[in-house]
C-alpha cells in the first residue's frame, strides 16, 4: 500500500505515550500549581531560617575588658570572620544578667589561670573550642615574649593538621534537616507523581480510549510510556525545585552545605530513580484495578501505605534502624541518602542497598506489568489485588 | 483479505463464541449483524487483540495477524472513548503517531480528515466541549487517519441521525480504499442492506449465515413471484414447483432446480399476459430472523 512510506519512520510506541503524558502534564494547571506551592516551599525553607539567623549577626560574647575583646576578635578570626562580637560589660554580674537574658551567647571573665568561659545552660562547643584556642593563642605569645621568644620560635614544630580520612558529617542540626527533606522530597514526589499515574491510567479506563490504545500498542508499551514519562516530569520537577534551593542557598550565603549534599546527590539520584520506578508501576497496577476515579482511594491505600511506613521509619527511627531500613527497598531511597550525609557510611553499604533496589524493582515492574495487562481492558467492576493476581493472562 | 478461523471464547462455563469463521473481503463491506450478545463485540475485540481467544486464530492474507499488521488496522470500539481534555487536533495526530505515522503525515492527515467533517474551526478545542454528535466523528477520524489496511467498526452508526450517518458514510466511502476490508457491526438492518456488500449473521456465538447479501436475501431457494392478467391456478398442477400462495391472478413459488423459472414462465406467457416475473427479494430482517430463529 502507499502507505508503507510514511510508515517507515516508526517511532517506539512508548516513546511516544510517554510524549503525551508528559505534554499533557505540564500544561496541566493542577500541575504547574503543586510545582509552584513545592517550589516556594523549598524556598522558604532555605531562605528564612538564613534570614531569621542571619538577622542576629555574629554571636555576642560578653568581655570585661580589652584582653577579654583581644581573644574574642582572635577567635573570631580562627572560625573564619563574622562569628563572634564582643561586648564590652561593666562587671561580672552584668556579664551574667546578659547570658542568662540571652542578650550573650556566652562571657568571657578573667579565671584563676586564665579564662572563664560562661554560659547560661551550656556553652556552644564550637564558641567554646574557638575561645580556647584564641586564649591558648594569645596567652602563648604573651608568655613567649616575656621567655624573649618570638611567636613564630614559639610556635616551631606545634603544628598539627587535620586530614580526615572520612570527611566529617554535617552539624547535627542541619544534618536532621537535611535527612527530613531528602527523605521528604522523595515521599512527596513519589506519592504526588503516584496519584497522577494511577489518575492517568484510571482515566484513559473511564474515558474508554483504553480499548483503542491497546489495540494499537501492546499493553506494555503503555505502561512504559507512563511510568517513563512521569519518571522524567518528577525528575526535572526535583531539577527545577533542586536549582531554585541552590539559587536561595547562593544568595543567603549558605553555599558550604553544597559541599558537603554533593557528593550525596549522585547516590540520591540513584536511589530516588529506582525507588519512584517500582512504586511507579505499582500505581499504575493502582490505576487499572480502578473503573472509576472514585475507587482509587482503595485501590491506591497498599501504595500509599508502602510509602508512608518507610517514610516516617526512616525519619524518626533510631539509628540502628535506620541502618536497617537503609537497605530495605523503597525505604532505601528515604533512608540510604540522608544517612550517608550524617553518618560515615562505607561505600559498600549503599552499593548493597542499591543491588537490593534495583532486584526489588525489577521484580515489582514485573509483577506490576503483569497485573497491568490483566486488568487494563476490565471494565466492569473495581478489582482487588488478590483477585487481579488470580486472573490468567488472555 | 482478513479471516477468522474457528474462533471460540469462553468466559467461564458461558461460551460466548463457538468455532466462528468467516472472511472479510478487500474492497468490499462487510455487514456483521446478530442480536443482542450473539458475540460480535467478543469476535471485533479478538480481531484486534484487545481480548484473546480461547480457541481458533485471527488471519491476515491467509497467515496469522501479528501485532506489526494490526497496528495497521483502523477500529472503532464499541464503547466510544478518547481523551476528553485533550484538543482534537493533537488528540487525531497522537493516534495517527500511535499507529506509526511520522509526525508531518500524522498532522497532514488529521487536518484533510478534520476539514472533510467540517471540524477545521474546531481543531484547537478540547473534546469534551463538542456536541457527542460531533464527538463521534472525531471518533471515527480516529479510525481513519493513519489510512488503516483493515478498518472494524463495532456500532459505528449507533446514535447518529441519518444525515450525521450519510455523511460518515460518504467518508468511509472516500477514505477507504479498495485493497482494505470493512467489518462493521450494526443494529440498524437497512443501514447494513444499503451498504453492505457481503454479511455474516451470528447468532448465540455461531455464524447462522455468511455471504454476499444478495444471495442472502434471494432465500435458501429462490422463490418466484408472478403476476397475470388471469388466474394462476394452473401453476399447482406443474411438477418441481412448490406454491405457496395463489391469490388470483398473483402467485408465489418456490423452484427447486435452476431453469424451472424459465419453463414456468414459457407456460405462463401461452396462457395470457404476464405482467410481473422474477425472484422475490426478501427483506434483510427477514433473513435475520430466519437465521437467527
Amino acid at each position: 500500500m502507499s502507505n508503507e512510506q510514511s510508515r517507515t519512520t516508526l517511532q517506539r510506541p512508548w516513546q511516544l505515550v510517554a510524549q503525551r503524558e508528559v505534554s499533557t502534564k505540564i500544561r496541566d494547571k493542577t500541575f504547574i500549581g503543586s510545582t509552584a506551592f513545592m517550589l516556594i516551599l523549598v524556598l522558604a525553607a532555605v531562605i528564612i531560617p538564613a534570614l531569621i539567623s542571619g538577622s542576629g549577626g555574629p554571636d555576642k560574647i560578653a568581655v570585661l575588658n580589652d584582653a577579654g575583646v583581644q581573644v574574642v576578635q582572635q577567635a573570631d578570626a580562627i572560625s573564619g570572620g563574622d562569628s563572634y562580637e564582643a561586648t564590652r560589660v561593666a562587671d561580672a554580674a552584668e556579664a551574667e544578667r546578659l547570658v542568662s537574658d540571652g542578650d550573650a551567647k556566652a562571657a568571657l571573665l578573667p579565671g584563676d589561670s586564665g579564662y572563664v568561659v560562661l554560659g547560661d545552660d551550656r556553652v556552644d562547643s564550637g564558641i567554646q573550642s574557638n575561645l580556647r584556642e584564641a586564649v591558648v593563642n594569645l596567652g602563648m605569645e604573651q608568655n613567649a615574649a616575656r621567655a624573649g621568644l618570638t611567636p613564630d620560635q614559639l610556635r616551631a614544630n606545634t603544628q598539627l593538621q587535620e586530614r580526615l580520612l572520612n570527611p566529617g558529617p554535617l552539624p547535627e542540626v542541619v544534618a536532621d534537616f537535611v535527612n527530613i527533606g531528602l527523605a521528604l522530597v522523595f515521599y512527596m514526589t513519589a506519592l504526588g507523581f503516584g496519584m497522577m499515574i494511577a489518575q492517568s491510567v484510571v482515566q484513559e479506563k473511564e474515558s474508554r480510549v483504553v480499548e483503542i490504545l491497546a489495540a494499537a500498542v501492546p499493553i506494555r508499551a503503555l505502561l512504559w510510556g507512563k511510568v517513563i514519562g512521569n519518571t522524567v516530569l518528577a525528575l526535572s520537577q526535583i531539577v527545577v525545585i533542586a536549582a531554585a534551593s541552590l539559587i536561595g542557598l547562593i544568595l543567603t550565603d549558605q553555599a558550604d552545605i553544597l559541599k558537603v549534599i554533593a557528593p550525596v546527590a549522585g547516590w540520591f539520584v540513584v536511589f530516588f530513580v529506582l525507588g519512584f520506578v517500582a512504586l511507579a508501576g505499582l500505581w499504575a497496577v493502582a490505576g487499572s484495578l480502578a473503573t472509576r476515579q472514585e475507587d482509587l482511594g482503595s485501590t491506591t491505600l497498599p501504595g500509599q501505605m508502602i510509602l508512608m511506613i518507610p517514610f516516617f521509619f526512616s525519619v524518626f527511627a533510631g539509628a540502628s534502624a535506620k541502618s536497617v531500613a537503609s537497605f530495605i527497598p523503597i525505604a532505601s531511597s528515604m533512608a540510604m541518602p540522608g544517612r550517608m550525609l550524617t553518618e560515615d557510611v562505607p561505600l559498600w553499604q549503599p552499593l548493597v542497598a542499591i543491588l537490593i533496589l534495583l532486584a526489588a524493582t525489577v521484580l515489582i515492574v514485573r509483577l506490576g506489568a503483569r497485573l497491568y495487562e490483566r486488568t487494563l481492558l476490565q471494565t466492569g467492576r473495581r478489582l482487588g489485588y488478590r483477585e487481579a493476581l488470580a486472573i490468567k493472562a488472555g | 483479505m482478513l479471516s477468522v478461523a474457528g474462533l471460540t471464547r469462553r468466559f467461564g462455563d458461558h461460551l460466548a463464541l463457538d468455532d466462528v469463521s468467516f472472511d472479510v473481503v478487500p474492497g468490499r463491506m462487510t455487514g456483521f449483524v446478530g442480536a443482542n450478545g450473539a458475540g460480535k463485540t467478543t469476535t471485533m475485540r479478538i480481531i484486534l487483540g484487545v481480548l484473546g481467544a480461547t480457541a481458533g486464530e485471527v488471519r491476515w492474507n491467509g497467515s496469522p495477524l501479528t501485532h506489526q499488521v494490526r497496528r495497521d488496522f483502523g477500529y472503532m470500539p464499541e464503547e466510544r472513548g478518547l481523551y476528553p481534555k485533550m484538543k482534537i487536533r493533537d488528540q487525531l495526530v497522537f493516534f495517527g503517531r500511535l499507529h506509526g505515522l511520522d509526525p508531518a503525515r500524522a498532522g497532514e492527515r488529521t487536518d484533510k480528515i478534520l476539514g472533510r467533517l467540517g471540524l477545521t474551526e474546531r481543531a484547537g478545542d478540547i473534546l469534551e466541549t463538542l456536541s457527542l454528535g460531533n464527538q463521534q466523528r472525531v471518533q471515527i477520524a480516529a479510525a481513519l487517519v493513519h489510512e488503516p489496511i483493515a478498518l472494524v467498526m463495532d456500532e459505528p452508526f449507533s446514535g447518529l441521525d441519518p444525515l450525521a450517518v450519510d455523511s460518515m458514510v460518504d467518508l468511509l466511502r472516500e477514505e477507504v480504499t479498495p485493497e482494505v476490508p470493512v467489518l462493521f457491526s450494526s443494529h440498524q438492518l437497512e443501514l447494513v442492506e444499503r451498504l453492505c456488500d457481503d454479511l455474516v449473521v451470528l447468532s448465540r456465538g455461531k455464524v447462522v449465515a455468511a455471504g454476499p447479501v444478495a444471495e442472502l436475501a434471494a432465500g435458501p431457494t429462490a422463490t418466484y413471484r408472478m403476476v397475470m392478467d388471469g388466474d394462476a391456478g394452473w401453476l399447482r398442477d406443474i411438477e418441481g414447483i412448490k406454491v405457496r400462495d395463489v391469490d388470483g391472478a398473483t402467485a408465489l413459488f418456490d423452484v427447486a432446480e435452476a431453469g424451472l423459472d424459465q419453463l414456468v414462465l414459457q407456460q405462463a406467457i401461452s396462457r395470457g399476459s404476464v405482467l410481473e416475473f422474477g425472484p422475490e427479494r426478501v427483506a434483510l430482517s427477514d433473513v435475520f430472523r430466519e437465521a437467527t430463529r
